[in-house]
């Protein structure tokens, strides 16, 4: 078991506020990403459930025992940490053992989880290696050894990924999410990549600032992200943010010096609001080469301008512009063939998944 | 051969001249103190200072250590080197632990003033000796330590932790704070975590801090002379008495044997240690 509620927590550094007042709800065997730019607070956060850092004020809930001031190991806790911090003097299989010899397991008891431990992370021809002599995948493996051969209430992941070149980080990615699905311990986990947060996640937390931006599934946060900073932050190209005047219940699109009419959902609510400008937030991939069994009111037909063209394999970003800012549209890789010789492209613009933003604070505008 | 070979080959045929030159100058006096502590007094007072001796006689050696008069008795370096023993080893076996604890704490479980604290302590790396000498003689007096042995191991482990603290702060410092933070999730407290994940990566420190105070505490005089009694001599100020003692004429050979029997310890512990004690020193500066 092992449910997390955090309630209005803050901690301060001196006069700088790190968090400002976060709840979280995470339920048990939940696997849960807190996402975010880099001194956001997701790892302060993290610690503090951890309980390696005080918090100023604010309640930590484990499984309901409010675990606020309790000790790192009181409060049924493993970690992976970026840097694994294996004990470099213990072998691989100490190092898993350290913690239940700590706790003064039995002798035969440690033996036989250090046994399923190593054979379900494959790492069983490595138990009586030092951690120097193992590579960084390898290091990652009996990293979370350590972490699972306590079987805690929760375990926590901070960036445990990030020091892994491209291939292995998917890989593992793949085993740790195959992983909680075997267990079904709850996983709190810190990244600043938004792919492994989409990939990984039951709930994502999005944080900046110091705050929860949006606590929500990975399908609530890339199709209706609570604002701008959400919308920008998921997703990968990003989403385009186009500054549109709004004309009656419809937005305005000026490309390559002609101006089009887009159709949208809500647009009666921005008419209601008065608004004259709005952010038209559209992801790259609803803006693609004509696709002839796409058809509704909601479906735009306008040319565009190519600058530049990225071949990503399965498919092409077309960079263009409109209303003066660049956009990225994603086509097919034929169409990107043709879009880069002949400089520009007709695409096809599908507005029924676009959202809309304040132009100042970029805050929703439509949901 | 070209040209710049040539040139090449002599620079260096130079360099080791020289070096062979600055070696044989720096080495010329522990070879008359060899060679003279085994002649007889007849051929030290008739031959040349750099002759080898005619026959190995021992017999200084055997004097200096045990029958030559330090002052009033004549025991020998003997009684002096046990001494010595009985102050260096408590001595040093303690400012090592100390140090090691205050630089794990300074390093790794930093708390407010924690850095005014060891900026203080670095400051007792500076401070001469004769600065503390009277103020020292009356703590000791008031602890009732005064020319005792526990007494200059006090003073010698106040003095040591300074140092001891700074080589295992600055070692300490470079083990990442994460392996602290794992060990306290594995539910180690502050001992444990000492224990099982520090010290078995300190040995090239240890051997550092061992031979600095080993060194440094054997070789010590000021302290010694000053806060020792008639029984609790160190073998630094027996020597200077057994040098300053003559009946009759100057026995240079026992001079000469009681002083390298003075200097041996040391050398011991660096042709044991020694390159370990390189090693500790740099590795700081290599990442692990």
């Amino acid at each position: 078991m092992g449910s997390i509620k955090i309630q209005q927590l803050t901690k301060s550094f001196g006069d700088t506020e790190v968090l400002k007042g976060i709840d979280l709800d995470i339920k048990d065997g939940e696997f849960l990403i807190l996402v975010g730019p880099s001194g956001c607070g997701k790892s302060t956060l993290m610690n503090s459930i951890a309980g390696l850092e005080d918090v100023s004020s604010g309640d930590i809930l484990i499984d309901g025992d409010n675990v606020t001031d309790l000790s790192p190991k009181e409060r049924d806790i493993a970690m992976v940490f970026q840097s694994y911090a294996l004990y470099p003097t213990m072998s691989v299989s100490r190092n898993i053992s350290f913690g239940l010899e700590m706790r003064k397991v039995p002798k035969a008891e440690i033996a036989k989880t250090v046994a399923d431990v190593s054979q379900l992370l494959q790492i069983e021809h490595l138990l009586d290696r030092k951690p120097s002599a193992l590579s960084g995948g390898q290091r990652q493996r009996v990293a979370m050894g350590r972490a699972l051969a306590r079987n805690p209430r929760v375990f926590l992941f901070d960036e445990p990924l990030s020091n892994l070149d491209a291939k292995l980080r998917v890989e593992m990615r793949t085993e740790i999410k195959k992983l909680h699905k075997r267990l079904g311990t709850t996983i709190v986990y810190v990244t600043h990549d938004q792919v492994e947060a989409m990939t990984l996640a039951d709930r994502i937390a999005v944080m900046k600032d110091g705050q929860v931006q949006q606590f929500g599934t990975p399908y609530e946060i890339y199709n209706n992200p609570a604002n701008r900073f959400v919308a920008d932050f998921m997703g990968s190209p990003p989403m385009n943010f186009i500054e549109c005047v709004v004309l009656d219940d419809k937005l305005v699109i000026e490309s390559q010096g002609e101006k089009f009419e887009l159709h949208i959902n809500h647009g009666e609510r921005l008419k209601q609001a008065g608004v004259e400008t709005v952010i038209l937030g559209i992801r790259p991939e609803m803006i693609t080469e004509p696709k002839p069994h796409v058809e509704g009111a909601l479906v735009h037909s306008i040319p565009m301008q190519v600058d530049v063209t990225e071949p990503m394999g399965p498919d092409t970003i077309a960079f263009g512009q409109w209303n003066g800012t660049e956009i990225q549209a994603r086509l097919s890789p034929e169409a990107g063939v043709e879009a880069q010789a002949t400089g520009h492209v007709k695409v096809q613009v599908d507005t029924s998944k676009a959202v809309f933003f304040d132009a100042f604070s970029g805050a929703r505008l439509d949901a | 051969m070209s040209a710049s070979t040539t040139s090449h080959r002599l620079y260096k045929a130079l360099f080791i001249t020289l070096l062979l030159v600055f070696a044989l100058v720096y080495l010329a006096p522990l070879y008359v103190m060899l060679t003279t502590s085994f002649k007889g007094i007849e051929e030290i007072r008739n031959g040349n200072i750099l002759a080898l001796p005619t026959t190995l006689n021992g017999s200084a050696w055997s004097k200096a250590w045990s029958s030559a008069c330090t002052g009033g008795d004549c025991y020998g370096l003997a009684p002096y080197f046990w001494n010595s023993m009985r102050i260096v080893l408590p001595a040093v076996f303690i400012s090592t632990v100390i140090g090691a604890l205050n630089g794990y704490v300074l390093s790794q479980w930093r708390f407010t003033g924690s850095n005014f604290l060891f900026g203080a302590l670095l400051f007792g790396c500076f401070i001469p000796f004769q600065v503390i000498l009277l103020p020292m003689a009356k703590l000791l007096a008031w602890l009732g330590l005064a020319n005792t042995v526990p007494g200059l191991v006090l003073v010698h482990v106040i003095y040591g932790v300074a140092f001891t603290t700074l080589f295992f702060r600055n070692y300490y410092v470079g083990i990442p704070t994460e392996l602290v933070r794992a060990a306290r999730l594995d539910g180690a407290g502050f001992f444990a975590i000492f224990r099982h994940v520090f010290l078995p990566l300190s040995a090239p420190i240890i051997v550092v801090s061992i031979i600095w105070q080993f060194t440094q505490i054997w070789n010590d005089f000021l302290f010694g002379v000053v806060y020792s009694g008639p029984g609790t001599q160190p073998i630094t100020v027996a020597l200077n008495n057994l040098v300053n003692t003559t009946m009759g004429g100057k026995e240079y050979n026992v001079d000469m044997a009681a002083a390298v029997i003075a200097a041996l310890p040391t050398l011991v512990v660096y042709l044991v240690a020694g390159k370990y004690f390189v090693r500790g020193l740099t590795a700081g500066a290599v990442k692990g």
